[in-house]
């Protein structure tokens, strides 16, 4: 026994100078919380490799001033909240200075509870949910928009551009799917849209025929598919060709995914998505694409959202000259420049604005279809 | 009306899908009592070694020029290949504990499946793979009511293999030699039975459907995950249970009941609670009849 004990000790001594090693190189932390593993592991890991390019290009501009090196602790939600907590501690545990994540807004709500118990940045890429950001908590941003801001936008795209009388709607009783499906329901009663008919589906279904035969049968103008992945949404869409449904399908940003297409092939032509608007052409979105494409290939949903959600960090961090966080808020909040996915102004809230239009899927591509602004584009 | 007739369509198909799968519970519980929790993993198997099959002829060109040959083939190579598939899981896993308790070749099951599903993870990823089923689509239209190419060629096929199954187990020398050694295994290998061998075919016969039952999944949904083979699985072996475990009619029965349950649940109460209703039918049949419907005295189990 004392022999064990001894050797403990004469290992714990050994492994000291390490410990100091680690603490003397200065290495800026971040953490990223995304499901890497399971249904949503494309999207998640979409968001990795977002904060990874962002990383990379922050380095190859000279890093931040005082670090040796800049380092992501990814970890796994899993689209979890009970794993969202977990993974939130253990960024707690690692003394992140911010964390980029999560992606279900089912998991961005308890983890930031969590990282806000420490004063942790947090700056989530997709949760689209009002509370993540309407419960005040003062250091969660938000790069994406807003489902209060996507549903109106929604209903308005098919009331303008689709001309519909009728909706039937879905969803599959996560907070995300679900939040928007009664935000379109609330704006399509105020704009005179009569939902005829709506159900839930659960996640991970696979067998739609039950619910899709119900909206034929209801023959509303527009069948509004509100789910929370791009693989049920492929499966629902060769169902729907399948089974014969008339209605103009349309969707959320959830379905803005290479990978729906692939899937769902011909059956994706022809559906709506509403999606954030990112202005391809500019400077700053073709240098973040080509470092990313160079990298991890496509670039799936939200790559561009996490890659500005971490540079906005990192350059708030660089700004501030510390990671305290809140002189790091002071300085996201003055932040003012072009990114990839927009222009990055956070509001006092958290937000950075929402400007969502509809995409419509031709030849396998999403097509900027309509605008708020200017209805349907020519 | 027209509603109720694509809703029974609807679950006819997804009920022969389960009672394909419920097969292999059901007929492995009869030989040697044994609920094998590996047997999903044999149905996402099947599912994709399809897809890898189809892909690979639609890239040679030959799913154009001969659709049916290219699908005929996929499926028996399919079913041959998830029937060696579980030959040898049943040798690795179940064989040398066939003398300890039950309950540790099913715990052995229980880690087989985990093996196998994070196999097929690791090995072709976590994305969905699409299936070149385009072909096939298209169907017929009556008024308000679509059949579509697959559902009908999902339900013969499924009725095929049935009568297939049940003319082997009834009608053969090899079926009545699997009914013998499920009655006793002692007596059967003295008249010249050679058990091992017989539970090894039962083995290859249930993963061979399952896995067909994969394919045609794959088709019909248009894409297969590493994880598929786990809510089938649970359902299937509920159908099974529902049945009467150890009776090949009784699962045909229990998975059509499942399926007919969940889409008539979905289609004329909510799609929330088609799993709920799927379990109660099975919780309420339990209650009054602990056997299954077709079951008998859990001694006096039939393959």
């Amino acid at each position: 026994m004392r022999k064990r004990v001894l050797s403990i000790i004469v290992m714990g001594l050994i492994l000291v100078p390490f410990m100091f090693t680690a603490v003397c190189a200065k290495t800026l932390k971040i953490g990223s919380m995304s499901p890497l593993t399971g249904p949503y592991a494309a999207d998640g890991n979409d968001i990795k490799n977002g904060v990874l390019t962002a990383i990379s290009v922050i380095e190859a501009e000279g890093g931040i001033p005082g670090y040796d090196k800049i380092q992501l602790f990814p970890q796994d939600t899993a689209c979890d909240p009970k794993q969202a907590v977990a993974s939130a501690n253990k960024l707690i545990n690692l003394e992140v200075a911010g964390v980029i994540g999560a992606y279900c807004s089912s998991s961005t709500i308890p983890g930031s509870a969590t990282l806000d118990e420490e004063d942790i940045i947090m700056i989530t890429p997709a949760s689209t949910h009002q509370d993540v950001t309407d419960r005040g908590l003062p250091y969660m941003f938000r790069m994406c928009g807003r489902d209060d801001a996507q549903a109106p936008a929604a209903v308005k795209f098919m009331k303008e551009a689709l001309k519909a009388k009728t909706i039937f709607i879905v969803d599959d009783k996560t907070t995300y799917s679900q939040g928007l499906a009664e935000g379109v329901a609330k704006a399509a009663k105020a704009m005179g849209i009569e939902v005829v008919g709506s159900d839930h589906v659960n996640q991970g279904d696979k067998d739609f025929s039950a619910i899709l035969t119900m909206a034929k049968r209801a023959g509303a103008d527009v069948f509004y598919m509100s789910l929370q992945n791009h693989s049920s949404g492929s499966i629902m869409a060769i169902q729907a060709k399948r089974i014969g449904l008339k209605s103009q399908i349309v969707s959320q940003d959830a379905m803005y995914h290479p990978n729906f297409m692939k899937v769902a092939k011909a059956a994706a032509e022809g559906i709506y998505v509403t999606y954030g608007h990112t202005d391809r052409t500019t400077a700053a979105y073709k240098a973040y694409e080509k470092i990313f494409t160079a990298k991890y290939g496509e670039i799936g949903a939200y790559g561009t959202y996490a890659y500005d959600g971490a540079i906005a960090l990192l350059k708030a961090i660089k700004a501030a000259g510390s990671t305290d966080p809140k002189k790091v808020k002071a300085q996201l909040l003055k932040l003012d420049y072009e990114g990839a996915s927009k222009h990055i102004k956070f509001a006092k809230n958290g937000d950075s604005g929402s400007s969502y239009i509809a995409f419509k899927v031709v030849n396998g591509e999403y097509v900027p279809y309509w605008t708020p602004a200017d209805g349907v584009l020519k | 009306m027209d509603y109720f007739i694509q809703q029974l369509i609807n679950g006819l198909t997804l009920g022969g899908i389960y009672a394909l799968i419920a097969l292999g519970y059901t007929m492995v519980y009869g030989v040697i009592q044994l609920i094998n929790f590996a047997h999903g993993e044999f149905f996402a198997a099947g599912g994709y070694v399809g897809v890898i099959l189809l892909s690979y002829l639609a890239g040679l060109g030959f799913m154009e020029t001969h659709p049916w040959i290219c699908l005929s083939m996929s499926f028996i190579l399919t079913m041959g290949y998830c029937a060696f598939l579980a030959i040898g899981v049943e040798k690795v896993a179940y064989l040398p504990l066939r003398k300890q308790s039950r309950l540790a070749a099913l715990l052995s099951a229980l880690g087989m499946s985990i093996f196998l599903s994070n196999a097929l993870m690791l090995t072709q990823g976590v994305f969905d793979k699409p299936y070149p089923g385009e072909l096939f689509d298209g169907g017929w239209e009556f008024g308000l009511i679509s059949i579509s190419y697959l559902q009908v060629m999902i339900v013969t096929m499924t009725i095929v293999l049935l009568v297939a199954l049940n003319i082997l187990v009834f009608k053969t020398k090899m079926g009545m030699a699997m009914r013998a050694t499920a009655q006793d295994k002692t007596m059967s290998a003295l008249v010249a039975i050679g058990s091992n061998r017989i539970i090894s075919i039962t083995f290859g016969i249930g993963a061979g459907l399952a896995a067909a039952a994969g394919i045609m999944v794959g088709l019909y949904y248009g894409s297969v995950r590493y994880d598929m083979g786990f809510v089938p699985g649970i359902k299937a072996f509920a159908a099974a249970v529902l049945g009467g475990i150890g009776n090949i009619t009784g699962a045909m029965l229990g998975g059509l009941i499942i399926g007919m349950v969940e889409i008539f649940g979905a289609g004329y109460i909510s799609g929330q609670y088609k799993d709920v209703f799927a379990f109660i039918i099975l919780i309420a049949v339990l209650y009054f009849k602990p056997t299954g419907i077709m079951g008998v005295n859990v001694d006096d189990t039939r393959v």
